[in-house]
């Protein structure tokens, strides 16, 4: 199993190079917003980026197994770091939208709580798979002992695992994920919906009840595309599995942070740009 | 990380394919343009054909990039694909109105750059911000990004007709024998482009996902990747019944059923060639008479 535990992964670290770089691009696509359209759709781009560092942080709780969990050989959800953010961060995604029209707050907890809630069921379904349907303890291999229960592993971990299950401190980091996922999604959203039902009846030509259909389509499909590259650009950063908040590997995600900022402020120009 | 793990020898150098894979897919965008030029949308299956190229190219260009080990399996690369090149698309079929170049032929070869400027932004993020080190990253994140957004573009073409964003953005409703602009009856407003959207996130990826192994072939791979593809421009042009006039739709049906039961029985007879034995077994013995 050491080719899917820590020792993979690229070089550890950050260039800082390739960071002033990245901070350059981010620079000028805040400035060219700025410069383009002012006031709100600036603010809308801040507010992308930070939906896109929620949900590039929030990727890294999701405990992720991999095929290894499927077979009993790591401890987490047995899927890709994609498909469960994607999963949770869309869920919330979508808890949000439904409660847009209630208020910029309600939105946004409809959404943490949605993706919150998503991530909830499936630790709790993952669990009751592991333990009744599989026979098997939940058990860490990266720490001796659960850092907020103080349960110990060392007694049920199997030999030659890296752990299995679903341990409490994964559960938690779980839900903690879902919640930042579907609040970074969601305010992603909310952002590009605030622009587009600004500017659209002006540039399209029609009242602005005739075109929230087409603000609420963009700013949902957009929000989506975003979603997928912050949670892409945050799997990459974690390589295959990560069981929570206390794994070693968490603490790699600064980098993906700033990385999932350029990337959000990039695509939220492109996004913004669109109706100015 | 950077060890190269070569899925298959031999078959057409990948550069090969990228070039076929492009020039093949913006050709077919722009003969999509027949329709505006002619006043008809018989020529919109020519937007399917344009994505079954970029997917053909972009299953090439995931085996290039996943022969390096991602560590987060094959489905990421296909889904940053689709995210990234969504973005990128939906700007690109706004650059005839922007003020620059007035014509939409500008709007194919634009989608092309945007995509391309975007994916080796996300690229470089990945390889150096995120340190992957993989050689081929920079590149291969941009050509997934146009592939992506070619997919898309093309697909959204062979559902509408056209690949302006006023076309995309507003549909017609006839009301009373009176036809009247409507925005919810559109591709854009009408949340039809989540549809394709997920249909080419899933052929870009599936292909690969499927075929990877000890004895993955080349040839087998991207022949499950064009039937991937024309598979979902049959689900497109059944969703173009709604946009395009009914000869127009099923001109593209039958061109779209025609080209994946040829590449559904190409890909069977490949799969039959790499097989080490196969036995044509039926799921009901008869009964031989004594």
């Amino acid at each position: 199993m050491t080719a899917l535990g820590s020792g993979s992964g690229g070089g550890q670290g950050m260039k800082p190079v390739a960071v002033v770089v990245g901070l350059v691009i981010l620079v000028v696509a805040l400035a060219a917003v700025y410069f383009l359209a002012p006031g709100m759709a600036f603010m809308a781009l801040i507010g992308v980026i930070i939906g896109g560092v929620l949900i590039g942080f929030g990727v890294h709780f999701v405990p992720v197994g991999g095929a290894p969990a499927a077979m009993g050989q790591s401890p987490g959800i047995a899927t890709g770091v994609t498909m469960l953010a994607a999963g949770a961060g869309l869920a919330g995604l979508f808890g949000g939208a439904w409660a847009a029209e209630l208020g910029f707050g309600v939105a946004l907890a409809g959404g943490a709580i949605g993706g919150a809630l998503m991530m909830a069921i499936t630790c709790l379904m993952v669990n009751v798979v592991y333990v009744y349907a599989m026979g098997i303890p939940a058990a860490s291999g990266k720490v001796a002992k659960d850092p907020i229960t103080g349960d110990t592993f060392e007694a049920y971990k199997s030999q030659g695992t890296e752990g299995h299950g679903l341990p409490f401190v994964s559960y938690v980091g779980g839900v903690i994920g879902g919640l930042l996922g579907g609040l970074g999604g969601t305010l992603i959203y909310l952002e590009l919906l605030g622009v587009y039902e600004a500017s659209l009846p002006q540039l399209m030509g029609g009242s602005i009840d005739q075109i929230v259909p087409l603000a609420v389509g963009l700013a949902g499909i957009f929000a989506v595309g975003l979603f997928l590259v912050n949670a892409v650009i945050a799997a990459y950063n974690i390589t295959g599995t990560i069981e929570g908040p206390h794994d070693p590997k968490f603490k790699r995600f600064p980098r993906a942070v700033i990385g999932c900022a350029i990337a959000s402020a990039v695509c939220g120009l492109l996004a913004v740009m669109l109706v100015v | 990380m950077t060890v190269q793990i070569t899925a298959s020898e031999g078959g057409m150098s990948h550069n090969k394919v990228l070039a076929i894979g492009l020039v093949g897919a913006v050709v077919c965008m722009y003969l999509t343009y027949l329709n505006a030029l002619t006043g008809t949308e018989v020529f919109s299956f020519f937007g399917g054909l344009a994505a079954v190229f970029a997917l053909w190219w972009g299953t090439d260009t995931i085996k290039h990039l996943c022969s390096y080990g991602l560590g987060t399996g094959v489905p990421s690369a296909g889904m940053i694909a689709l995210g990234s090149g969504l973005v990128a698309m939906i700007f690109a079929t706004k650059l005839s109105s922007m003020g620059i170049i007035s014509s939409a032929l500008v709007i194919p070869i634009g989608c092309v750059v945007i995509a391309g400027i975007l994916g080796a932004i996300l690229g470089y993020i990945a390889n150096n911000i995120v340190n992957m080190s993989i050689p081929v990253m920079v590149s291969s994140i941009a050509e997934l990004c146009i592939v992506g957004a070619v997919t898309i573009l093309g697909l959204s073409a062979m559902a509408t007709g056209s690949f302006v964003f006023a076309d995309l953005a507003s549909g017609q409703v006839a009301f009373f024998g009176i036809t009247v602009a409507n925005y919810q009856a559109s591709l854009l407003g009408g949340g039809v482009i989540a549809a394709i959207f997920m249909l080419g996130a899933i052929g870009v990826q599936h292909a690969f996902n499927a075929c990877l192994g000890p004895n993955e072939s080349q040839d087998r791979t991207l022949m499950l990747a064009a039937e991937c593809g024309f598979l979902s421009m049959i689900t497109v042009s059944i969703i173009s019944f709604a946009f395009i006039g009914m000869g127009s739709a099923i001109v593209s049906f039958a061109v779209s059923v025609i080209g994946w039961v040829y590449t559904y029985y190409k890909y069977l007879e490949m799969s039959k060639r790499d097989a080490y034995m196969w036995l044509d077994a039926k799921p009901i013995l008869e009964k031989e008479e004594a």
